[in-house]
């Protein structure tokens, strides 16, 4: 009896309660996030903040979204992300929301502007570690990467394997001869098209297609109508927002909306650089190679 | 005949090569279709924009006058954001609520710079930066609460953009300009006397308050259309009326045409180099404008 009563005395000992948890960082190790910034990661993980959706998602996927305490107003996936408390948005989180909720990390992404809160969420024994997903080959690694900081590396390994797996499918399915030249239409007006910096530009050549725009520095380019009429694609991506429900009148002539490959994709998952990034690479790998749901025969009206 | 040469470079230039002696049916549909609009909606845009300038600047008796800083530019912007939210598909709307835009800010702007201690130009620029902030905190405002992905386009169209130039879209905006510049031209021998003193102009049977309506009306119209098929091109209105004033003297006889027609070459220009700078990529015109207008500004403000 005085044994079980020692034991239930440990474990009363044991247990953290919240006041501990942000004195056990303490015992938390240092390591570079994505950025190659120092960061004092918690040994034992249980409250996070995420400041950007596709972090939420990366979250979820590696099996610790129950540990998020708080995420961005913009954090609609997985639907249980919706129930979450909302502290604002990538470019301006509402730090004090951030700080009641006594989270012991706040994953940031490379969007929000670090230096304004970084040090107050600091000084609040808040470690910010960024996370920089910069194509979809990073993501499985992340996921892992993730899991490994909230403890779950089990599920956070077999969701990365799933995602792998899909993805060397997507490949494989793939064109690999005729690979078509491909336009992504951001926004119709003004025409914002993707460039060689941003991660769609090597999503679609994974899918089998080769991106028109390819070439252009800088992200997320405003494109000229000249050059864009001149570019003749032979499929248009739409990212499909209220904006952007045609193709721009300057391709009314182009192979793809001649042959009614003009394809409209979730806009989430195109600007996401999280798990649902297989998603389009599944989506778009399908519409060029023909199999995919896409708009056929979409008119441009005049 | 400037202009003739202004327009011709403009239109050999831009993102695609031409080649004028051997045109292919793709440059033709560049050359058509895209390039010509978007020029000659500059030229209108620019031209409209000097006149409202030249005549406000003549009313006002104030160098500093000009639709932009007076906040007349933000106010036609505020008009057409409403119209593209709540009219979407009544593409008319837009110019119409521009110009009703237009018309509040410069009634607002006019009378606040009004004091009983008469309106001077330190008084008339400080009332213009008053509406034109308080308007652009709306309009930022409005974008932050309105759904982001439909008015994403507008942050780059608030900074004057021509990209959207259609030949329909051009009409409206040139019936515009050549209206408003007869108008105001007609009205040129009047500002000539208002620029003495409103008693003094009284004495010699000009109805100030006629023409002050005039004036306001018209330049609001201008400005209305211009900014509604290109949103705000700052500071034309302030540079171009000076620079034909240092070439040309003061009478607004000559000053009010001929800032149309510099008022067109100096927008096409800025919008050449708006979208041949880092071709095929864009810059916002009012941009450029800004540019090469905010250093003038200063100059003109100092030599005051």
């Amino acid at each position: 009896m005085s044994l079980a009563a020692a034991v239930l005395l440990a474990l009363t000992f044991a247990c953290d309660k919240p006041d501990d948890i942000a004195k056990s960082t303490d015992a938390g190790r240092f390591i570079k996030d994505d950025l190659g910034r120092e960061v004092r990661m918690p040994l034992k993980l249980e409250r996070a903040v995420s400041l950007a959706p596709s972090i939420t998602e990366l979250v979820f996927a590696a099996g610790a979204g129950d540990k998020l305490v708080g995420v961005t107003t913009y954090c609609d996936f997985p639907a249980e992300a919706r129930s979450i408390q909302k502290i604002g948005d990538t470019q301006t989180p509402n730090i004090e929301s951030i700080i009641a909720l006594k989270p012991l990390v706040v994953f940031v992404s490379t969007a929000s502007q670090l230096e304004a809160f970084a040090k107050t969420l600091e000084e609040q024994s808040i470690a910010v570690y960024v996370v920089d997903v910069r194509g979809i080959d990073d993501v499985p690694n992340v996921v892992r990467q993730i899991g490994e900081f909230f403890g779950t590396l089990d599920r956070a390994n077999s969701a990365a394997d799933s995602l792998f797996k899909r993805m060397e499918a997507a490949r494989a399915n793939g064109t690999t001869t005729n690979r078509p030249r491909v336009f992504v239409q951001l926004s119709e007006e003004p025409l914002f098209t993707i460039g060689r910096d941003s991660f769609l530009t090597a999503l679609i050549e994974r899918a089998g297609g080769l991106s028109a725009t390819g070439d252009l520095p800088t992200g997320y380019p405003k494109l000229s109508k000249e050059t864009a009429s001149a570019l003749h694609p032979n499929v248009i991506i739409l990212s499909a927002s209220d904006d952007n429900q045609r193709p721009n009148d300057v391709f009314r002539d182009s192979p793809a909306v001649k042959t009614g490959r003009v394809f409209k994709v979730n806009a989430d998952i195109l600007s996401r650089p999280g798990p649902r990034l297989v998603d389009a690479l599944e989506e778009i790998s399908k519409d060029l190679t023909g199999g995919g749901s896409g708009t056929a025969n979409l008119s441009v009206p005049k | 005949m400037l202009l003739a040469a202004v327009l011709l470079l403009a239109t050999a230039l831009g993102s695609e090569r031409i080649s004028f002696l051997e045109m292919t049916q793709q440059q033709r549909t560049i050359l058509f279709d895209i390039r010509l609009p978007r020029v000659l909606l500059g030229a209108c845009v620019g031209a409209s924009l000097a006149v409202a300038g030249a005549s406000l600047q003549a009313l006002l008796r104030n160098p500093l006058a000009e639709p932009y800083l007076l906040g007349v530019s933000n106010g036609a912007a505020l008009g057409t954001m409403l119209a593209f939210v709540f009219f979407e598909s009544f593409v008319l709307a837009r110019p119409i609520m521009a110009f009703a835009g237009a018309g509040v800010a410069t009634v607002v702007v006019y009378q606040m710079a009004r004091g009983r201690a008469g309106m001077n130009v330190e008084r008339l620029v400080l009332s213009g930066v008053i509406v034109t902030t308080f308007l652009s905190s709306i309009i930022v405002l409005l974008t932050g609460l309105l759904d982001a992905a439909r008015l994403r386009g507008f942050t780059f169209w608030l900074l004057g953009d021509l990209s959207q130039a259609t030949w329909t879209g051009f009409y409206l905006t040139i019936a515009a300009a050549v209206l408003g510049t007869i108008l105001l031209t007609s009205q040129s021998r009047a500002l000539n006397l208002m620029m003495i003193g409103e008693r003094d102009a009284m004495d010699f049977g000009v109805e100030v308050g006629r023409v002050r309506l005039m004036v306001f009306g018209t330049s609001s119209l201008l400005v209305g259309t211009a900014v509604a098929a290109s949103g705000s091109v700052g500071y034309v209105g302030l540079i171009v009326p000076h620079l034909v004033r240092l070439a040309a003297g003061s009478d607004n006889r000559v000053v009010v045409p001929c800032s149309a027609i510099v008022g067109a070459a100096f927008v096409v220009l800025a919008d050449t180099f708006a979208r041949t700078a880092i071709a095929p990529r864009e810059l916002p015109v009012g941009a450029i404008t800004a540019l090469i207008g905010a250093p003038v500004f200063i100059y003109l403000l100092r030599r005051n």
